[in-house]
């Protein structure tokens, strides 16, 4: 009672009514939707939870990476790896994934934070370990190689081993997405969150103070990496096949990036926001792009109302909406 | 201004318009959707493929042979037309399913597509969900074919079928030419489908009985701008073939490392890869470009259908190639017609099971009669030996499909045959 009074204590009911109210009708969705909406709700989600958990090392404790394609690639591969070598679950499988991408998690901030790479040197860092990562899987055959993963795919529905239509996959996404909002908004809440945010702001006056910046650096980059792990293993077993050029590849982390960029870095629905708008732009650019039948069209406009977004709302969608709208969240 | 206009917008007033401009968002392009999928025609065909992104050139090639289909069938006298959607997977395999799921939304009786496998495993998916037929155009992995799928057929050859039938052209253009080089060094891109074929070389080679051993096999990355090393190291093989598994930028640098070099070996022949025969591969390389020979399935230059289809893509887009992206993309067309005509139906499983049953002996590309094992496999597709002549791929071999005689071994860069 007391742990739920502090994840809502700041919320006003507004802001409590209308999480219910989103809550309930993200539940009912796939009674109403379409299966082309859920798709769509299926990506808005999922780009929303990867949001989610980059936000954390980036947006709490103010870290840029932008090779967290590494972990999400790697929690795919292992436990698609696991399952389809040895018949492992994913639920199972998921444990392995989680502890492979939080130690890498762990190498890539402990060679940055402990050596005081930041910035763009710190993001060079990032990229060059999720590439190498890249090559090494394009040449390991137990994962397939270069030539891909590809899991034996089965239309009957069965949550143990994550086999089944999009509905079930929904579901999953769902609760991710929902686990890693409450999840982050405790870890926000707590010493910890309120560190990460001290040295987002001033690393050296937080240590000055007293605050274990290298440890909270790297309790943020394990967390992030290993909620991205797992944003890899369902989308491993959603989409049923994994290539190292793209579970890898530097598009996939921007992708991951985005949505938070957008929505409201720092924030905990900025997430949530940006994958909206993007997929939102996305779809919209898509069906212009296909129904005027000039190809490439959608990456023109996209960019060009991302720039637009990024020009007016520099601090990203959320913020600026949620002052309007008088939803209270705690805006670090 | 802005911040003035905002203030006079109350809190209620900006939800309903956040939840409008979103809703509105998702839904505006709809009308555009919807009218797209009404266009007349006794079948609506959803063609997904990757017409931006990295794989956009080939995706649009692709569908420059769909764009040409309903024209051909006419010329054909063939009772049918096709509604064709286009839908852009940007090359990405997220974006591929849910594009699939869009064209069914839209009323697709039947979806064809998508170049690349890990797209078209999303969209496959898909199509078994909701029951729809899948005609795959090109894709090489097994694995698409192996899954047990009801709904998905392909009309393309599998990476070890492309693979054993380029090395038996080899042995044929050997036989024909009466020169057989002793020694080959392998090259190939490090990316997914170099290292596929590599490995799949190195596994089939030995069973082959090939008449030439590998001496060497180099790989190099895919975003490599510089080949001299790679070239040079495999001029000191002194091997008297090459085997380039490339792409087409690869390509263009290892033939102009190659010229530069003056390396000139008996042959240059692909074992079933792109790039050598590709349009902007001979505009760019020009005299170089011509007597390398690839070995792929491409279009049979004496059919009657591949004359019209050469002639409607020649019209309609003057400045472009035809080449084995259209011609299976066209095929996939013909496949959906003829199971059309043969079901009368658009109704999935009756369509499916036209499909089953389906043998078309009058097609574009080189091989026997289209037609799909147990599996969904088209095993009938042979490959063509294409050497570039006069800067046009030219088939040579297999002899009764040949337009032109073969010329092996290759003149050297300096050859007067070159002009």
């Amino acid at each position: 009672m007391n742990a739920l009074r502090r994840l809502t204590g700041n919320c006003t009911p507004r802001t409590l009514w209308s999480l219910a109210a989103l809550l309930l009708l993200l539940l009912l969705a796939p009674a109403f939707l379409g299966k082309y909406w859920l798709s769509v709700l299926i990506l808005i989600l999922y780009f929303a939870y990867v949001g989610q958990a980059w936000n954390i090392v980036m947006g709490f404790a103010g870290q840029l990476s932008l090779g967290h394609a590494l972990y999400a690639g790697l929690g795919g591969y292992i436990a698609a790896g696991l399952f389809f070598h040895y018949g492992i679950g994913p639920w199972a499988g998921l444990f392995a994934a989680v502890a492979a991408a939080a130690l890498a998690g762990a190498i890539v901030g402990y060679l940055g934070f402990r050596f005081s790479l930041a910035g763009v040197y710190f993001a060079l860092l990032t990229i060059a370990f999720s590439e190498f990562t890249r090559i090494g899987f394009e040449h390991w055959s137990w994962a397939g190689g270069s030539g891909g993963l590809f899991l034996k795919v089965d239309a009957a529905s069965n949550l143990l081993d994550l086999r089944g239509g999009p509905v079930m996959f929904y579901y999953v996404i769902l609760a991710l997405a929902a686990g890693a909002l409450v999840l982050c908004r405790a870890l926000l809440e707590s010493r910890l969150g309120r560190y990460w945010l001290a040295i987002r702001e001033d690393a050296e006056a937080a240590q000055a103070v007293g605050v274990p910046v290298l440890r909270c650096k790297m309790l943020a980059m394990v967390i992030s990496a290993a909620l991205t792990a797992l944003a890899g293993v369902w989308n491993a077993f959603y989409y049923n096949n994994l290539f190292p050029e793209t579970a890898f590849a530097m598009s996939r982390s921007i992708e991951i990036t985005l949505a938070p960029i957008i929505g409201g870095l720092g924030t905990l629905f900025g997430p949530f926001v940006g994958a909206v708008v993007l997929t939102g732009l996305g779809e919209a650019f898509t069906d212009a792009g296909d129904a005027l039948g000039i190809p490439g069209i959608k990456q023109i406009f996209y960019g060009l109302a991302l720039l637009v977004i990024v020009m007016f709302r520099p601090a990203g969608v959320w913020p600026w909406l949620s002052a309007r709208l008088g939803l209270g969240e705690r805006t670090p | 201004m802005l911040v003035a206009h905002h203030d006079r917008i109350s809190r209620r007033r900006l939800g309903a318009l956040a939840l409008a401009g979103a809703s509105g968002l998702l839904a505006a392009p709809m009308p555009l959707r919807y009218a797209f999928a009404q266009g007349g025609g006794d079948l609506r065909v959803a063609l997904l493929l990757p017409t931006s992104g990295l794989q956009a050139q080939i995706g649009q090639a692709c569908r420059r042979g769909a764009d040409v289909a309903n024209d051909v069938f006419a010329d054909m006298k063939m009772a049918v037309k096709l509604d064709i959607a286009n839908y852009d997977t940007e090359t990405k395999p997220d974006v591929a399913r849910t594009q699939a799921e869009k064209a069914i939304d839209a009323g697709a009786h039947v979806l064809v597509g998508a170049f690349d496998s890990g797209q078209t495993i999303a969209i496959a998916q898909v199509a078994e969900q909701h029951g729809i037929p899948l005609i795959v155009n090109i894709a090489a992995a097994p694995q698409i074919t192996e899954q047990g799928y009801r709904f998905v057929v392909r009309n393309f050859p599998t990476a070890p079928m492309l693979i054993t039938g380029a090395l038996a052209l080899h042995k044929e253009v050997f036989k024909v030419s009466g020169k057989t080089p002793k020694t080959a060094v392998l090259m190939s891109v490090n990316d997914t489908f170099g290292t596929a074929m590599v490995n799949g070389i190195k596994a089939l080679f030995p069973t082959l009985e090939m008449p030439y051993e590998i001496v060497e096999t180099i790989t190099y990355d895919a975003a490599a701008k510089d080949l001299s090393v790679e070239v040079g190291k495999a001029k000191a093989t002194k091997a008297e073939l090459l085997l380039p598994v490339c792409r087409l930028n690869d390509g263009k640098l290892l033939i102009q490392e190659m010229v530069k070099q003056r390396w000139e070996p008996m042959g240059v022949m692909n074992p079933g890869a792109p790039g050598l025969y590709e349009q902007d591969f001979l505009k760019t390389m020009g005299k170089y470009s011509d007597f390398l020979i690839s070995n792929v399935p491409w279009l049979d230059p004496r059919t009657a259908m591949t004359k019209a289809l050469e002639k409607r893509h020649a019209a309609k887009f003057p400045g472009d190639q035809l080449d084995i992206n259209g011609g299976f993309t066209f095929e996939a067309m013909l496949i959906a017609a003829m199971a059309w005509l043969a079901a009368k139906s658009t109704k999935p499983a009756a369509l499916m099971e036209a499909l089953r049953l389906e043998r078309i002996e009058q097609h574009v590309m080189v091989g026997g009669p289209i037609e799909f094992d147990a599996k969904g496999q088209n095993v009938n597709i042979k490959s063509a030996a294409v050497e570039n002549l006069k800067r046009k791929p030219t088939v040579v071999l297999p002899l009764d499909s040949g337009a032109a005689p073969l010329v092996f071994p290759m003149p050297g860069w300096t050859d007067k045959r070159r002009t």
